[in-house]
């Protein structure tokens, strides 16, 4: 680059504007709607304002403003998607001083934070595709400026070839560096525990979380997307036993559930695991948040993650990545059947001044039960809450925004709506009658995907249920929702297998097979971590190789991936025409003892000299030039030259 | 300090002496480094891997180690672009001190690959050579300053392809020297008298004085070609003229008596030019070379300037 920044030609400049827009495409389709569409509509703005002469740097100062205000507006607080805003925001700017060649390449620089960024906070098929786009685009533009810089003079058949050709050098040197970057991806040692945090979200995207209010759930139940992908090994419970257990919630603040404040590490709860065992792996899709689920009941905590006071499971680290969990679970005989004081009271806490028809409700059922030590009451009681919703329930999604009494309104005015609900007021009726009774969140049932033979949870799959302790047997799974009788289901998303559209299932297939790429994405490429790399090894024999072997393995791999590049690169210097390479290859045999062609000799005069000098080989020699005269100077069968470059190679003097 | 610098590094990079042409370059003298795009694209793809390693952020990893082996693919490209090269000679005409000197310098390649955008750069100087299939002549402008033999710089061809991350070059020093005349005196004073002979009209040269005609040589000039004749035998035919000795131009070293030594030959190099223009025969005498005899044409100033070109330099008396 000279000093003088020349300036970039108008063609070179809209090659770089758009190779900028497309990486800035996948970041916009991860923000907020309103905000994507604001830094696209202005980066086109800035663009055609900016196109003769730039901006007034007051201008400029004020539209960075307005760009920071916006994503202030829309992701309030300091996090990951708020940053990346902004960086969006700024790429939609930076058009408006984009002028010389040096201008051009440190945008385009730049701009390849878009979908870097894009992938901290999605790493999808999509986003990949896009980035993989803007890569090439990338390339292309700094082709073109290349060019530039060499003089737009030397570009005599640019008008005659047509951009494929360029692209087609891109895409050849990304496949050239493709080894050298897998070898880098697989063997370059990976960081066991990071170096700094990943810093949240100031938006959370939906998802369970460690509360839960009534209603607020409804953008989650409507997300195909899937939340975990389950392959079992060995036993497989059916369908309708699929409860994945997750945060499991305590409080209940007359609105909302929470979590205990002060349930982290706690000790797995005193358990009898019944007969079952399912043994299973469990890959999460990434949520941001440390909750995980785990078939219910998860017999231990696998490394890495740890118990919660409701026996749910809480990675030690919040979930960014893809992750791969190994689990036991079991179906208890009896769960907690000791319950410590103190968490019996919290089952029973009620907030004072909500609900009063349930709570009265729940009072006077179990006057009219009674009370008795084995719990013979309690479970009537549960029996007549679950007769009530099967007598007077439906379910449907249309539910309106909750009041203040939500409980009563659902029990005694509603008296339809869906889990969330349901579980709630259970739990407040339970809790009204002296039952003490938790809230659990996760996922019901699942999806099997009949290529590759696993199980995936759907988003859409997330449910509440409840736990109600009962002496001797502990907590006993409810799940009042599943007590609706089945004619007064409405409006759901239920039997809804993924992929059909009404009747039509013409679309399953393509979801199978597209999930099972997916999840083979996720395994192969998104959830190789440190140890993954580490058991990679193992099988090569190489397992305890070591931070430094594995240096050493990986410097050779590269090594070898550079001499690949070399070498392919280094071809294009070699004779094309097999013919003329094999014969050039046998006077080169020949020069090595003496006897090269000159100059000036023709084949056939070449051969005869040679036969005269040297017998033995040579009476083939002049053979083999008498035909290599004929293949090159007379028309002959493809088969003929293919024989006469086998004899060719064939040939030592 | 710069400079300093510049020598140190032309002395580590070949080649070290000047050699004789056709050159092939080879891998060993063509040197790759990144340019500042490329240091600054390296220093963004080291940010995104750490951050992607950090995060595990492996599609992030991916896209970032995709780049960097494009990156080190168009090293390597680069390198190639200039490897295989031939320089197969230098020319470039006389010109006058001063005066930007044209060189031209056939390259070849010993390969059929694509080369585009290579450049060829002496000093501040670039010229873009566009290759094809037979090779291509690029002509660079080189600054002359003084008469003499001008033995010939050591010349840089280089390239940013593919992608401007890297720029690889090579340098060439032709064995070569190209003649560089003096330089004109702007202002001088009018041809000398002719040497023999006076009074009669400079003009004469019409009709009466005709000798014969010839057929055209390269170099005469275009007003004594004889339009009609020529026309009647379909080819160019000129005039030739008695020789009139009083037009005959005696160019003495003597007849500068009293200028600087390199006035002396500025003056005379200026009174070749004016001779030649006007088309009057002239003849030079110089100390210690061979006398050149009357002449005129391209060849004969040539020769004039040459030897005043040649002229040693001045000693201290």
């Amino acid at each position: 680059m000279t000093a003088t920044a020349p300036h970039m030609p108008a063609a070179s400049r809209r090659h770089v504007l758009a190779a900028a827009a497309i990486c800035l495409l996948p970041l916009l389709l991860q923000l907020p709607l309103a905000l994507g569409l604001g830094f696209g509509a202005s980066a086109l703005l800035v663009t055609a304002a900016a196109w003769r002469r730039p901006l007034p740097a007051l201008l400029r100062i004020l539209l960075g403003i307005t760009a920071i205000i916006a994503v202030a507006a829309t992701m309030p607080g300091i996090g990951r998607d708020s940053a990346c805003g902004l960086l969006a925001g700024m790429l939609a700017l930076k058009p408006s001083e984009t002028f010389s060649l040096r201008d051009g390449r440190s945008l385009l620089g730049f701009a390849l934070f878009a979908p870097f960024a894009t992938f901290l906070l999605d790493q999808g098929p999509l986003s990949l595709a896009l980035a993989l786009l803007a890569v090439v685009a990338v390339l292309s533009a700094l082709r073109r400026l290349a060019g530039d810089e060499s003089g737009g003079s030397n570009r005599p058949q640019a008008s005659a070839r047509p951009g494929w050709q360029d692209l087609g050098e891109i895409v050849r040197l990304l496949g050239l560096g493709l080894p050298l970057a897998l070898a880098a991806f697989w063997l370059f040692p990976r960081l066991p525990t990071p170096l700094w945090g990943l810093p949240d979200r100031a938006v959370a995207k939906p998802g369970l979380s460690d509360t839960m209010t009534p209603g607020g759930w409804l953008d989650l139940m409507s997300d195909d997307s899937p939340a975990a992908r389950v392959q079992f090994f060995g036993a497989t419970p059916a369908r309708a036993e699929m409860y994945w257990r997750g945060p499991v919630l305590w409080d209940f603040d007359g609105a909302t559930w929470h979590q205990l404040r002060w349930d982290a590490g706690a000790d797995a709860a005193e358990m009898q695991p019944g007969d079952v065992r399912y043994d299973y792996q469990l890959d999460m899709e990434p949520t941001e948040g440390r909750e995980l689920v785990a078939l219910d009941l998860p017999l231990q905590a696998p490394p890495g993650s740890m118990f919660t006071l409701g026996h749910s499971l809480r990675a030690e680290r919040s979930l960014d990545n893809v992750t791969r969990w190994r689990l036991q679970s079991a179906p208890p005989s009896a769960f907690q059947p000791a319950l410590p004081p103190a968490l019996r009271m919290r089952a029973l806490l009620l907030p004072r001044g909500f609900n009063p028809r349930t709570v009265a409700m729940g009072r006077a059922w179990r006057r009219e039960a009674g009370h008795d030590a084995d719990g013979r009451a309690d479970a009537a009681l549960v029996g007549r809450a679950l007769a009530m919703i099967r007598r007077d329930f439906a379910y449907t999604l249309d539910v309106p925004l909750a009041g203040r009494n939500e409980v009563d309104d659902f029990l005694f005015e509603r008296r339809q709506g869906y889990c969330e609900h349901f579980s709630s007021a259970f739990a407040v009726l339970m809790r009204a009658a002296g039952i003490p009774t938790r809230v659990v969140t996760g996922y019901a049932g699942g999806y099997r995907n009949p290529i590759g033979d696993y199980w995936v949870v759907l988003n859409s799959d997330a449910h509440a249920w409840n736990e109600v302790w009962l002496p001797r047997r502990g907590w006993v799974r409810v799940d009042p929702t599943a007590a609706v009788a089945p004619e007064r289901v409405f409006d759901t998303l239920a039997d809804r297998r993924p992929g059909r559209i009404g009747a039509f299932d013409g679309l399953v297939g393509i979801f199978d097979a597209s999930d099972w790429l997916r999840r083979g994405w996720n395994d192969f490429v998104l959830g190789f971590n440190a140890q993954r790399q580490q058991r990679m090894l193992d099988p090569l024999g190489l397992a305890g190789i070591g931070g430094r072997g594995l240096v050493l393995l990986f410097a050779l791999v590269a090594g070898l991936a550079m001499g690949w590049m070399a070498w392919w690169l280094a071809r294009g210097e070699r004779e094309r025409d097999p013919l003329l390479r094999a014969w050039h290859r046998l006077g080169e045999r020949y020069a090595r003892i003496g006897r090269a062609r000159d100059a000036h000799e023709p084949a056939q005069a070449w051969a005869d000299r040679v036969a005269a000098d040297v017998p033995r080989a040579g009476i083939d020699l002049r053979t083999l030039g008498r035909r290599f005269s004929a293949a090159r100077y007379a028309r002959v069968e493809p088969a003929v030259v293919r024989a006469l470059v086998r004899d060719l190679s064939a040939h030592r003097p | 300090m710069r400079a300093a610098l510049r020598s140190r590094m032309q002395a580590l990079t070949r080649p070290r002496a000047p050699e004789s042409l056709p050159v092939r370059l080879d891998r060993r003298r063509v040197y790759v480094l990144p340019t500042a795009t490329g240091l600054f694209f390296a220093l963004l793809l080291g940010t995104m891997g750490l951050g992607a390693l950090n995060y595990n952020n492996n599609p992030a990893l991916l896209l970032a180690l995709l780049l960097a082996g494009a990156a080190q693919a168009s090293l390597l490209f680069a390198h190639l672009q200039l490897s295989g090269v031939r320089i197969e000679a230098v020319a470039a005409e006389p010109v006058a001190a001063g005066e930007p000197l044209s060189l031209r310098i056939a390259l070849g390649a010993g390969d059929a690959r694509q080369r585009r955008g290579l450049q060829l750069r002496h000093g501040d100087e670039v010229v873009h050579a566009s290759f094809d299939a037979s090779g291509t002549t690029a002509e660079l402008r080189l600054p002359t300053s003084r008469r003499g033999l001008m033995p010939l710089p050591r010349l840089e061809l280089r390239t940013v392809q593919p992608l401007g991350l890297a720029r690889a070059w090579a340098y060439v020093w032709p064995a070569q020297a190209t003649l560089v005349y003096p330089a004109a005196e702007p202002h001088a004073p009018p041809l000398p008298a002719a040497s023999t002979g006076e009074g009669r009209a400079r003009d004469a040269r019409a009709g009466d004085d005709l000798h014969h005609l010839r057929g055209y040589r390269a170099g005469d000039a275009p007003r004594t070609i004889a339009w009609k004749a020529s026309a009647r035998r379909d080819s160019l035919l000129v005039r030739e003229y008695e020789q009139h000795r009083r037009d005959h131009l005696q160019l003495d070293w003597s007849a500068t008596e009293g200028l600087a030594y390199e006035q002396r030959i500025r003056r005379l190099a200026r009174w070749v030019d004016d001779a030649e223009r006007e088309g009057r025969r002239y003849a030079l005498r110089l100390p210690g070379t061979a006398p050149i005899a009357l002449g005129l044409g391209p060849l004969h100033r040539h020769q004039c300037l040459r030897a005043l070109a040649m002229m040693p330099a001045e000693t201290p008396a």
